[in-house]
């Protein structure tokens, strides 16, 4: 039976013409844990929105969203409420009170519930999240993963029968995702709720989704259980959603020449099955590229930090060397003290103790205007970096600041080349993330800075921007800039990366090159080296890698 | 009460019980964090006083061709010490009355108001985080509070401010599309907090109106308020002043035995 059916929906945002979702149809099945992807501005988050009525975005709607037999428009509003859960992307926006026991009451209070009734909800609930040691948390103090947890929870609490979910693991560290993942599938699994989710991070989604959905330009573009998706994508040979495919699945269909959609490997588990099963892949060491002309240019030296006189350190007698010409990942937990770090290194912040060095000069004794604009920092917010209601100002302000008098042309060749020259005239609240963050990226680079230093660059970005982003980087890379970038994302470290750092409460727990790095991590590795550990084959990190130094008959079709 | 009984012993008494309060509360931080400013703050209005104020017979000395009066002098210690019996009321206050138990006390009232004030206390803090970031951001263009001419810096911190409000909107929107979704504003709200009223409540709401009454009718009976003008009365005390000093201090003192009584029984009776 459908508890939800689309029927020919169409939508159009007010005084546009183009349509963000063109004549969409499916239905949605009692219980299915549905998954809904594709690139930026393909409609996916209208689309939730427009089922969760009473929050839906003004603009023209043609077609019909039919709930248990009802139309969406004719529900009274608490059963609405009630019925249809949703939450949303950022963890900090959606909580309302100041304490999680109140933020966990809310919903029940404001739909009229008896007081105990309410508390028994709750204590019901906070038993099967395990969350009794929050509950006289402030809402603020918590993690980002803590904090999703409570608003899932928050909205369990008014019985959904079907959840919605608007990329809600987006600005989790991967353990707090994958942690968030499991208490949702434990929800569909246990209670029955119906779960629609939109996200990117399909990786850790493969082995708990029923379904999968991928849409582009407002329109379905594939519709299937994962492995049918995975297969059709790979079929067709499309290069928009190949980087959807996470890397086993891809893996295998790429050495696969007559793949079945039913032998696709999902998981790790699956994936050293089909593995075993495989003969005759001949190893072959691909060889490091060698290191030339290389120079120390920036250095901590035993840093210490704490935010408060009386609290913990956040790092803790760190001692690490860039050199010129390589792209620097630190990876780490949350909370290691990465952000930090890279503030620290950025001279926004001074540390209590220890030196920070610029070509083996103390940053203390160099001007700091000159400073910030050799050694640039790019912010994991890249909104509160714009001040100007246009980029055009912004950028020609950057202009102003390089006192360059060749600025306004180098400033038209980086947009050209960032792709975001039609920009100009926007303001920037009005962009997407990827393109903010190419447009604050345009303010850095026209001072053509030595180091770049980039927090989480892929936070919430779709696979193919990432993709880009991770192309540009090595173009960078290329021309001459050293870049240090802090993330989660491993998979992203491990592609585009020559050298990975992983901090450990305030210090640098190891440093290698992505290779002999990640080889050497159990947990904190790429999927694609936990499937090949152990087996006899050479070790590698990453898809490409294994392409290129597996010698196997399939490299036609790479 | 505070207000109104303007003798020395009767504010000197209650100045003491307040901070034995707050000490037992174990709000020490709190009352040493305060302590100087308190200090400085009854300083300055026993210094001023006399100096704009010269009523009363009992001149002391002239100060500049004004005379400094005994009775001023003394009108201002005791304004002092009533203002100051009050500032260390509000920190025990501050800490027995959260936020929550303000939510409830207002919400049968005004229950719009009181989410409103609500979400505002909590956009406090949000407020100062999120002006943090965003310096050190801007700090790396350049942008700073802290250097520079202070023409330069005051246009810097406008724009700061500026770049704080459109983002805090634009993320407002969100919390609001959370508070629908949730179904805020579609019934009577309801509460997850329950104070019941016991049989201890209503003992001691009666106790401290008997205590309250006690204290009115010796106050209009002309106790426990010092006569200044035009003639400094004795501060001594006969027998019916006594009784009256009794119900203050126990008026005053009630949090304090209450208080007192539950941590005498856990230290003791455990």
């Amino acid at each position: 039976m459908e508890i939800l059916k689309l029927k020919n929906l169409s939508f159009s945002y007010p005084e546009r013409d183009d349509e963000v979702l063109q004549q969409i149809s499916f239905d949605v099945k009692k219980g299915e844990f549905l998954v809904l992807g594709g690139p930026s501005g393909c409609g996916k988050s209208t689309l939730i929105k427009l089922v969760k009525h009473d929050i839906a975005p003004a603009g023209r709607r043609k077609g019909g969203i039919i709930f248990n037999g009802k139309r969406i428009e004719d529900l009274p509003a608490e059963e609405l409420a009630g019925e249809i859960g949703m939450v949303f992307q950022d963890p900090d926006n959606q909580i309302v009170m100041e304490e999680v026991l109140q933020e966990l009451a809310f919903g029940l209070e404001n739909l009229g519930y008896s007081t105990d009734y309410i508390r028994k909800r709750v204590a019901e609930m906070v038993q099967f999240f395990g969350l009794e040691n929050l509950l006289a948390r402030k809402t603020h103090e918590l993690s980002g993963g803590q904090k999703q947890l409570v608003n899932l929870a928050s909205v369990l609490l008014l019985n959904p029968k079907l959840l919605l979910l608007d990329e809600p693991t987006s600005q989790l560290d991967p353990v707090a995702a994958k942690e968030f993942i499991t208490m949702v599938k434990r929800i569909n699994e246990e209670f029955g709720v119906t779960i629609l989710m939109v996200e990117h991070r399909l990786e850790e989604l493969t082995a708990v989704a029923d379904r999968m959905m991928l849409l582009n330009g407002g329109q379905i573009a594939y519709d299937g259980s994962p492995r049918e998706v995975f297969f059709n994508v790979w079929d067709r040979r499309d290069e928009i959603f190949s980087a959807y495919v996470p890397s086993i699945p891809s893996l295998s269909l790429h050495l696969n020449e007559n793949p079945e959609v039913k032998e696709i490997p999902l998981s790790v588990k699956e994936g050293r099955m089909w593995l075993s099963g495989i003969n005759g892949f001949s190893a072959e060491q691909q060889p490091l590229p060698e290191a030339v002309n290389v120079r120390k240019v920036l250095s901590c030296d035993s840093v210490c930090f704490r935010y408060e006189r009386k609290g913990e350190n956040v790092l803790s007698d760190l001692n690490i060397d860039i050199y010129s010409n390589e792209i620097f990942a630190i990876v780490g937990g949350n909370g290691s003290g990465k952000s930090t770090m890279l503030k620290t290194m950025a001279g926004l912040i001074n540390p209590q103790r220890g030196t920070i060095r610029f070509k083996n000069q103390k940053l203390k004794k160099i001007p700091k205007q000159e400073f910030h604009l050799s050694v640039a920092y790019l912010p994991q917010n890249p909104k509160l970096f714009f001040l100007h209601d246009t980029l055009e100002e912004e950028w020609s302000r950057a202009i102003e600041r390089t006192n360059d008098e060749n600025g306004n042309e180098k400033m038209n060749r980086i947009t050209e080349m960032l792709g975001i020259s039609h920009l100009a005239e926007h303001h920037p609240y009005d962009l997407s993330g990827g393109e903010l963050q190419k447009a604050a990226l345009a303010c850095l680079l026209v001072s053509d800075p030595e180091v770049l230093l980039i927090d989480e660059p892929t936070k919430g970005m779709d696979p193919l921007s990432k993709q880009k982003f991770g192309e540009l980087l090595t173009d960078l890379h290329f021309d001459g800039h050293t870049i240090v970038m802090v993330t989660h994302d491993i998979e992203f470290a491990a592609e585009y990366a020559t050298r990975c750092m992983m901090l450990f409460n305030g210090q640098v727990a190891s440093v290698s090159d992505p290779r002999s790095f990640f080889a050497g991590n159990t947990f904190y590795t790429t999927s694609i080296n936990r499937l090949v550990r152990g087996s006899n084959l050479q070790e590698v990190i990453t898809v490409k890698e294994a392409l290129a130094s597996w010698r196997v008959q399939a490299s036609i079709q790479v | 009460m505070l207000m109104s009984f303007l003798h020395p012993f009767y504010l000197i008494a209650a100045v003491l019980l307040l901070i034995s309060l707050t000490l037992l509360q174990g709000l020490v931080e709190q009352l040493r964090n305060r302590a100087k400013s308190f200090f400085f703050l009854t300083l300055f209005i026993v210094a001023v006083n006399p100096l704009v104020n010269h009523r009363g017979t009992h001149i002391l000395f002239y100060f500049r061709e004004n005379p400094v009066t005994l009775e001023a002098l003394m009108n201002g210690f005791l304004m002092a010490l009533s203002l100051l019996a009050i500032l260390i009321l509000f920190i025990s206050y501050n800490f027995v009355l959260t936020p929550g138990r303000f939510l409830y006390l207002f919400s049968k009232i005004l229950p719009q108001t009181a989410l409103l004030a609500m979400l505002t206390l909590r956009f406090v803090p949000l407020l100062i985080r999120r002006l943090d970031e965003i310096k050190i951001v801007q700090k790396s263009k350049g942008m700073t509070i802290t250097e520079g001419r202070v023409k330069d810096r005051a246009k810097n911190g406008v724009s700061l401010v500026q770049i704080l409000l459109t983002w805090s909107l634009e993320e407002a929107l969100q919390t609001a599309d959370s508070m629908k979704s949730r179904g805020y504003g579609v019934t009577k709200r309801s509460s997850y907090e329950r104070y019941t009223f016991t049989k201890n409540d209503i003992i001691s709401i009666v106790l401290l109106l008997v205590l309250f009454a006690g204290c009115l009718i010796g106050l209009f009976n002309g106790y426990g308020n010092l006569t200044l003008y035009p003639d400094l009365e004795s501060t001594s005390m006969g027998g019916a002043e006594w009784s009256v000093f009794v119900l203050f201090l126990l008026y005053i003192g009630f949090p304090l035995l209450v208080e007192g009584r539950e941590q005498f029984r856990w230290r003791y009776l455990n």
